[in-house]
């Protein structure tokens, strides 16, 4: 935490008066300088006190000082003056750094595509079991800073290892919660709850951590079980495929229907035009001709008659006319087919 | 006489300084002083200068701060006779210092005592629990498949948790603090790190995990074919609605084109039923008589009256 309000912040830069007291000391002694060697030897004791005083802590880091073993304070950012070496002693921590570590997997190289190592080389740290007495291959990282210098210098001995072991502790016991269906879909779900309780059991250690990040990377089953679980996705893709297809043949054939039957309807509709229309059309025909009909009714029918047989006679190929008292008519009748046929 | 005191200083300085008389305790240490071999009065727990008698009192260091143990992972059967690796870790500190300087002196001494209390204490829990409970914390509802999973194990996994793992760590570690306090040690955490299937077990939950995972495959399968169906079925439906329905409407459409027609002819042609025929076979008569017809007409007919007699009857 940039800037963090240091509890243990006490002194700063500018000399102890332990320090003043000293130079004082020396240059009475040196009032009586009979001797050179005497001088240099006391100018190179000066140079050692100046050169193990003064110190700078940098930017990503803070100072903890200890005077004779017992912690006094922590320094920021810059150029400080302690007291020197032998009673002061000077520990640097980085508390802006960010740390990883790795459970399951190690990053070889960094970089644009990074490498990791084999994966099953740490099967050891990320084969666990579930809740419901699977097994599951689960990897991931804790990204931290150390948040707390005095704690993390002075309350625990082996801060790395207790990090490490109470993480693999923290996940395992997650994860035996967990089903290995939500342990390979519900990863962030875990991450969260690992860093929530991981944080807790971390500052009841006093290992002065606070935790910057718990990511899970890619959870598996283990690899004799991978083929099934892959089975089971095929499957899935199987069945969305023949829904897809039967969606498609229902598309492909209801808007059709849909349109012939539109096409039926219109054509019914047609029809109806068409026979109601005829219908008044004849009818009028009729009617205007009854008008007139009934008017002179004799006549009109005599009319009628004589120019429809004026339209028919003459369109017949044969008429025979037979005057009903004559016998005997067949044989005029052969007579005369044959004579045609020749 | 100067010169005499200056001597004597120095001289006394150096005996502080290299006779042993001065100690710093870091803060991470705690000391105990010891005379001959015998501690002498309390711990030193506070950190920074501290004075011994030179020569005859010793200073013997130990660490203050929190340390770790790590088990040594086993092998041991559950309470349901499941054959599992069991890895436990702990930490502790020297609670007790002029306890732990008598009773265990030093470090390896100090491991391979937790080793003896804690190795047995995580035995007797293991082996008198069922596995699930070692293996799940609470009761939490799993999202698990409804196929495929057998029997058998629906039942161990569905059975409410009485007593979950962070509980067992607990009672591992009440049972051994009273037996280590003896030692100045206080055990501070106990947690089961990792818990696996040995080999041969892991083999058969593999199997396990396979068959599970075939028949949630095969679930799916026919889940898709049993939606497939349905679609099929559901197109045939709708196909038959569709064209019936319109079957159905285009009829109603005709039939009611036909009645109003028929009305209309009804109309019109009831005024005078006779004349329709008349005037209708007139027009049949055009529209059906041609070359190919014979007509033999008689001279009595009504067309040719006018043939036999000038004047018809």
């Amino acid at each position: 935490m940039a800037g963090r309000e240091d509890p243990w912040g006490g002194g700063d830069g500018g000399l102890p008066p332990e320090i003043e007291k000293i130079f004082k000391n020396m240059s009475s002694v040196f009032k009586g300088g009979r001797f050179n060697i005497l001088i240099i030897v006391a100018a190179v004791i000066l140079a050692w006190i100046v050169f193990s005083s003064a110190y700078t802590v940098g930017v990503d880091e803070v100072g903890v000082i200890q005077r004779v073993g017992k912690y006094v304070r922590t320094t920021m950012p810059g150029l400080h003056f302690k007291l020197p070496r032998g009673i002061e002693t000077l520990t640097k921590v980085k508390v802006k750094y960010v740390y990883t570590e790795e459970f399951g997997l190690r990053t070889l190289r960094a970089g644009v595509k990074t490498e990791y190592a084999s994966e099953r080389r740490y099967l050891g740290e990320s084969l666990m079991l579930t809740g419901d007495l699977n097994c599951a291959i689960v990897p991931w990282i804790v990204q931290f800073r150390i948040d707390d210098p005095y704690k993390f210098l002075f309350k625990v001995r082996n801060v790395r290892l207790t990090l490490r072991d109470l993480s693999e502790s923290a996940m395992r016991l997650v994860v035996g919660d967990r089903s290995v269906n939500e342990v390979i879909s519900k990863r962030k779900e875990i991450a969260d709850e690992v860093k929530i309780n991981l944080q807790e059991i971390l500052n009841d250690a006093e290992t002065g951590i606070k935790l910057v990040n718990v990511e899970l990377k890619k959870t598996n089953v283990p690899e004799p079980v991978q083929p099934s679980f892959n089975e089971v996705n095929q499957a899935v893709q199987e069945k969305e495929k023949l829904i897809y297809q039967a969606k498609e043949e229902y598309n492909k054939i209801i808007p059709k229907a849909k349109g012939e039957a539109e096409q039926t309807i219109k054509g019914a509709e047609g029809y109806a035009m068409d026979r109601v229309n005829r219908a008044k059309g004849d009818a009028s025909r009729f009617l205007s001709l009854f008008k007139e009909y009934a008017k002179a009714k004799d006549v009109t029918r005599r009319r009628l008659y004589l120019e429809s047989m004026n339209v028919v006679l003459p369109k017949l190929g044969n008429k025979y006319i037979i005057d009903p008292d004559q016998k005997g008519i067949l044989p005029l009748l052969n007579l005369e087919r044959g004579g045609e046929k020749k | 006489m100067k010169g005499l005191t200056l001597a004597l200083v120095a001289v006394f300085l150096l005996f502080i300084l290299f006779g042993g008389a001065v100690f710093i305790v870091d803060e991470t240490e705690q000391v105990v002083i010891t005379q001959f071999g015998k501690p002498v009065g309390e711990a030193i727990k506070s950190a920074g200068l501290h004075f011994k008698v030179p020569f005859i009192q010793n200073a013997n260091f130990f660490p203050k701060n929190l340390l770790e143990w790590d088990g040594e992972p086993g092998q041991m059967p559950t309470l349901d006779k499941t054959y599992i690796w069991v890895d436990t870790f702990a930490r502790w500190r020297i609670i007790n210092p002029l306890t732990y300087f008598e009773t265990v002196n030093n470090e390896i001494a100090a491991q391979k005592k937790l080793d003896d209390i804690l190795d047995p204490a995580t035995w007797n829990f293991i082996t008198s629990h069922h596995l699930i409970e070692a293996v799940r914390n609470s009761d939490r509802e799993m999202d698990i498949k409804e196929v495929g999973v057998d029997e058998s194990i629906r039942e161990v996994i569905l059975k409410p948790i009485e007593i979950g793992r962070e509980k067992i760590a607990a009672g591992i570690m009440e049972q051994a603090q009273p037996k280590l306090a003896q030692f100045g040690i206080e055990l501070v955490g106990l947690k089961i790190k990792r818990l696996n299937y040995v080999e041969e077990v892991r083999k058969a939950v593999y199997g396990r995990m396979i068959a599970e995972r075939k028949q949630i495959a095969e679930k799916f399968r026919s889940e898709g074919k049993g939606e497939s169906s349905k679609i099929a079925g559901d197109k045939d439906k709708e196909l038959k609605k569709i064209t019936s329905q319109a079957y159905k409407k285009a009829q109603i459409i005709k039939g009611k084109a036909d009645a109003e027609a028929t009305k209309i002819y009804a109309e019109a042609y009831s005024k005078d039923p006779e004349f329709y025929s008349f005037v209708n076979t007139l027009e049949i008569y055009k529209g059906s008589l041609d070359k190919e017809t014979w007509l033999m007409l008689s001279t009595k007919s009504d067309f040719f009256k006018y043939l036999k007699e000038y004047y018809a009857r």
